[in-house]
């Protein structure tokens, strides 16, 4: 199983190799060093003129790009496919596996129970242990991960091979999706596995404050808590496991989507073998619970002794999946703190030198998601950060953005879709989520059309709706010593130890 | 003008695998590129590829942090954030603006051998990275000012993935304990006062002896016609000077004759933490390849005979890995365990020496040769999936072993493992005696004064 331990910033530019980009609205101060080989192009006039600017070669034409369409099939029961066909010319594939109930299905007093579904799929079948599983898809060359968050709508099953191999891999998919037995020594495992990653992860900073966001913003809704509670881990049985298995993991209660050097014609009498006699039943439904009334602003401290740096986040509910405003929140979401060309990245780091990058970010889902921003500032600089972020999400409130801050915005999120045609699984996601969201079936086709018609009122209205200050989230973690006294300036200050808990007043200075 | 063109392949990316009991058969990666030396000695490579409508540009420099000096470490990677701070034609606010808002994106990433910029765009732009990298190489534009401010990025830079983490020091010391050589010697160790000591005058210096077009790879992989691509390098690259070829720097390391072993204090871990080093030899030579195969046999996967003894079997580790630092220069395999809380490093230690011993006694399985041949393949395939990073492995391969051609060698090179390559270079590295062992040790709550990473 995989607890996610961080708070996931702007995945596109994780490329997974150190980071360094900067850039800078603020005119150059103090006495330059100019290191000149030759001009870019010779001088016109002698000494004493400046040499003319050499102007960038921008290609003011945004490429178009036409989305590959997937083929689809649906078996007698139920299970929808989906083939994204021929993708790339690698002989690899990707298959995954979504069952349309996840973390919101839990019980109430075994939260959790989906994530532990998952994580224990690939723990032992009918006829595999748990060894057994390894070394096969070892041997495969393939990868099967398991997937179900706190609060997600879906658990997912994936593997990704060889294409050589794709009926072995199917096999093996197969079983650990229709025949899991939960066996009760891998179970044992697991639970003290998880029990120590539980305390492992705590030493993480973003954990920290991903975990008091959303306890801020949620509360007792399901996204309320993001690792699953202890004592429902230590509660779960095998007879949970195999009760929830049996009652959500059904063909019409599901999807197989497949990208990869494969055909639909070529695969479906495959996927018809292994999964044409599963049977077919009544998931119960997924129950979507209304998010919590905000409180007023308030800031979250997370004491953490050692820490030399604060991580601060603030945010607020946001919008559903669906909802009209999510191309306006999504605009402003790329002006405000979108990636290195955005205004945090340009005031906090580039302006300021505070940090190492600072950004915002918004997620949705069948309930409302949040919309938050977020740096890690070195201990002294506390103050100067708050001051900056605040002033940020009150300007974008306030004034409108400016046609060219709005011309980049559209021009960087249509212009990335060429991009995504190499990343055969964004593109399939992109097909899950229309699915999942009931989005209209045009709805990539016409993405780059709803970006471009967001104008600058649109993003002041959203900026009204959703960066709201009278009821701002904000969590702040380091060396409780240092910062609280800044912080007290900015609202009421609650204290929280890195085990999560409450400190009281009277434990506190 | 002097100018080398080869053609060495004619496929585009088309990789043949087979993988199974019987019949074993070579993958093959063929990605067929074009070279053209310019005459100030740019090396330029071309990979046409018309999957995508997307240009990737990587453009590697001969430096990094082995060409650092005492005193002055981190000043590779200092230099390269103030490749972002603006030339006489580009402000300081433009250059990632431009690629951004065009749809692109763009990074860096400093090594110990090398540092490499990198881009990727809708194919319509191919021009505007060109001229970008062009601009920059031709002369910058700093302040005082600016590079005061870049000190404070780099330095949170290194707050915010070493100082501020658990463990974050741990991997450090053990680079600083490995090396003898000053050039991977020199971890971070005292880097946050080198960083405030770097002047503007160094800066220049650093610029003017390393960043020449005879110092530099540059490649595209992408959406563009070879001819086209290659006039426009010369367009913007040609008449940027020739600069005398930087020192060449020894990374020649003693044979190491003892174990070498330390403890570090760690306020923010909460669990103890043991780390190894085996020193080895330079990178793409036949035994780091064998190392590649013996990393992924016993850490690589569920089936790793790491992972099912430590994690699965005696459950007294959370979490082990296997990886090895492959460098222009002597390279190394680590091996890193994070304990359960309530378990003992001794025991940990013990455990994993056990299985060195078990893979030097007993050679791997035929069945487990290939489990990590498999494992190493779908990697190295799944991580030249973008043109990007095609693009960067090019650049680097060129930079790091003067062989670019190595994107389309390296699964050869790693199926032509042997059992008995496996169990030579277990014998010759996984000595007791060529261990570097770094044990983490949770700091005790009560002494924790806020002064980690001091």
């Amino acid at each position: 199983m995989k607890i996610k331990t961080e708070m996931k910033w702007r995945a596109d530019f994780a490329l997974a190799l150190a980071a360094a980009l900067l850039l800078t609205l603020i005119p150059a101060t103090g006495e330059a060093w100019q290191q000149g080989r030759a001009p870019a192009q010779p001088p016109t006039k002698p000494t004493g003129q400046e040499a003319p600017r050499a102007q960038p070669p921008v290609n003011k034409e945004i490429l178009k790009v036409r989305l590959p369409r997937a083929k689809e099939a649906t078996l007698k029961n139920g299970l929808r496919i989906i083939v994204l066909e021929g993708y790339n010319q690698l002989p690899t594939f990707t298959m995954q596996m979504v069952v349309l109930s996840g973390g919101l299905s839990d019980p109430p007093d075994r939260r959790g129970l989906a994530n532990f579904t998952a994580a224990l799929l690939r723990e032992g079948t009918k006829t595999r242990t748990s060894r057994e599983i390894a070394d096969q898809l070892d041997s495969l060359g393939a990868t099967l991960t398991t997937d179900a968050g706190l609060s997600s709508l879906t658990s997912s099953v994936t593997t990704s091979g060889l294409v050589k191999n794709f009926d072995r891999a199917l096999d093996i998919f197969t079983d650990v999706i229709r025949n899991p037995s939960f066996p009760t020594d891998e179970l044992e495992k697991y639970k003290t596995r998880t029990l120590a990653q539980l305390q492992l992860q705590r030493a993480t900073p973003n954990f920290l404050s991903w975990e008091r966001f959303n306890q801020a913003i949620y509360d007792e809704h399901p996204a309320g808590i993001v690792s699953p509670p202890l004592d429902s881990l230590q509660r779960v049985t095998s007879a949970d496991f195999a009760r929830f298995h049996s009652a959500h993991y059904l063909p019409n209660n599901a999807m197989l989507a497949v990208v990869g050097a494969v055909t639909l014609a070529e695969i479906l009498p495959k996927i018809e073998r292994v999964f044409g006699d599963w049977k077919s039943g009544a998931a119960p439904k997924t129950v979507i619970p209304p998010t919590p009334t905000q409180p007023a602003t308030k800031i979250y401290m997370i004491d953490r002794p050692g820490s030399v740096q604060t991580g601060i986040v603030l945010g607020n509910l946001g919008v559903t999946r669906d909802d009209p405003d999510y191309f306006a929140l999504q605009v402003m979401d790329k002006i405000v703190g979108g990636g290195p060309a955005a205004r945090l990245y340009l005031n906090l780091r580039q302006a300021h030198g505070y940090t190492y990058g600072a950004y915002s970010q918004f997620n949705s889902w069948k309930f409302r998601g949040t919309w938050y921003a977020g740096a890690d500032v070195r201990t002294e600089v506390t103050e100067g950060a708050m001051k900056e972020f605040l002033y940020e999400l009150k300007r974008v409130r306030d004034e409108h953005v400016t046609p060219a801050e709005l011309d980049s915005a559209m021009r960087a999120l249509v212009g990335s879709f060429a991009l995504s045609l190499e990343q055969p699984q964004t593109l399939l996601q992109n097909i899950i989520t229309q699915k999942l969201y009931n989005l209209p079936a045009d709805y990539w086709d016409t993405y780059p059309q709803k970006v471009a018609g967001i104008s600058a009122e649109d993003v002041q209205r959203a900026a009204q709706k959703y960066v709201d200050l009278a009821h701002l989230q904000i969590v702040a973690i380091g060396d409780a010593s240092k910062i609280r006294d800044v912080l007290a300036k900015y609202g009421t200050v609650e204290a929280y130890d890195s085990e999560g808990k409450l400190i009281k007043a009277t434990d506190s200075k | 003008m002097r100018e080398a063109s080869k053609i060495l392949t004619t496929l585009i990316v088309c990789v043949l695998l087979s993988v199974g009991a019987v019949a074993q058969q070579a993958p093959k990666v063929r990605i067929d590129f074009k070279e053209t030396v310019l005459k100030n000695g740019l090396r330029v490579i071309t990979a046409e590829d018309h999957q995508a409508p997307v240009v990737s540009l990587a453009l590697t420099y001969n430096v990094g942090g082995a060409n650092e000096r005492k005193g002055r470490g981190e000043f590779a990677h200092l230099f390269e954030h103030l490749m972002f701070q603006g030339t006489q034609n580009v402000g300081p606010g433009e250059y990632s603006n431009l690629i951004l808002n065009n749809g692109g994106i763009a990074n860096a990433t400093t090594g110990d051998d090398r540092t490499a910029y990198f881009e990727t765009l809708p194919a319509n732009q191919l021009e505007l990275p060109l001229f970008l990298e062009a601009d920059r190489l031709r002369g910058l534009s700093v302040t005082e000012g600016r590079l005061d401010k870049e000190r404070n990025v780099v330095q949170e830079e290194r707050r915010m993935r070493v100082l501020n983490q658990p463990y974050g020091r741990s991997d450090e010391v053990l680079t600083e304990m490995l090396y003898d050589n000053f050039a991977y010697k020199h971890g971070g160790m005292d880097s946050m006062e080198d960083i405030n000591a770097a002047s503007l005058e160094e800066i220049k210096e650093f610029f003017k002896t390393y960043y020449a077009p005879n110092n530099a790879v540059l490649v595209l992989v992408g959406d563009f016609k070879t001819d086209e691509a290659v006039a426009l390098v010369k367009k913007y690259f040609e008449d940027i000077p020739r600069q005398p070829d930087p020192p060449a720097v020894d990374l020649s390391e003693p044979e190491q004759k003892a174990e070498r072993r330390t403890t570090v204090e760690d306020a923010l871990a909460r669990a103890p933490q043991v780390s190894l080093g085996f020193k080895a030899s330079r990178g793409n030579t036949p035994d780091l390849y064998a190392l590649q195969i013996l990393s992924a046999a016993l850490g690589g996967g569920r089936s790793s005979r790491l992972y099912q003894k430590l994690v699965k079997e005696r459950e007294i580790v959370n979490d082990i890995s296997c990886s090895v630092d492959e460098r222009s220069g002597p390279s190394a395999l680590y091996i890193t365990a994070t304990l359960r809380p309530d378990k003992k490093t001794e025991e940990t230690e013990a455990a994993i020496y056990e299985e060195i011993e078990r893979v030097r006694r007993e050679p791997l399985s035929d069945l487990e040769i290939e489990k990590a041949k498999n494992a190493t393949t779908l990697a190295f395939i799944s991580k030249i999936q973008t043109s990007l990073f095609r693009a960067i492995f090019i650049s680097l391969y060129a930079g790091y072993f003067n062989d670019p051609n190595l994107i389309n060698t390296w699964l050869d090179k790693t199926d032509a493992v042997t059992k008995e390559d496996v169990a030579r270079v277990v014998e010759k590295y996984l000595r007791p005696t060529n261990r570097t062992v770094v044990i983490t040790m949770p700091k005790a709550k009560a002494a924790s004064t806020g002064t980690a990473g001091q």
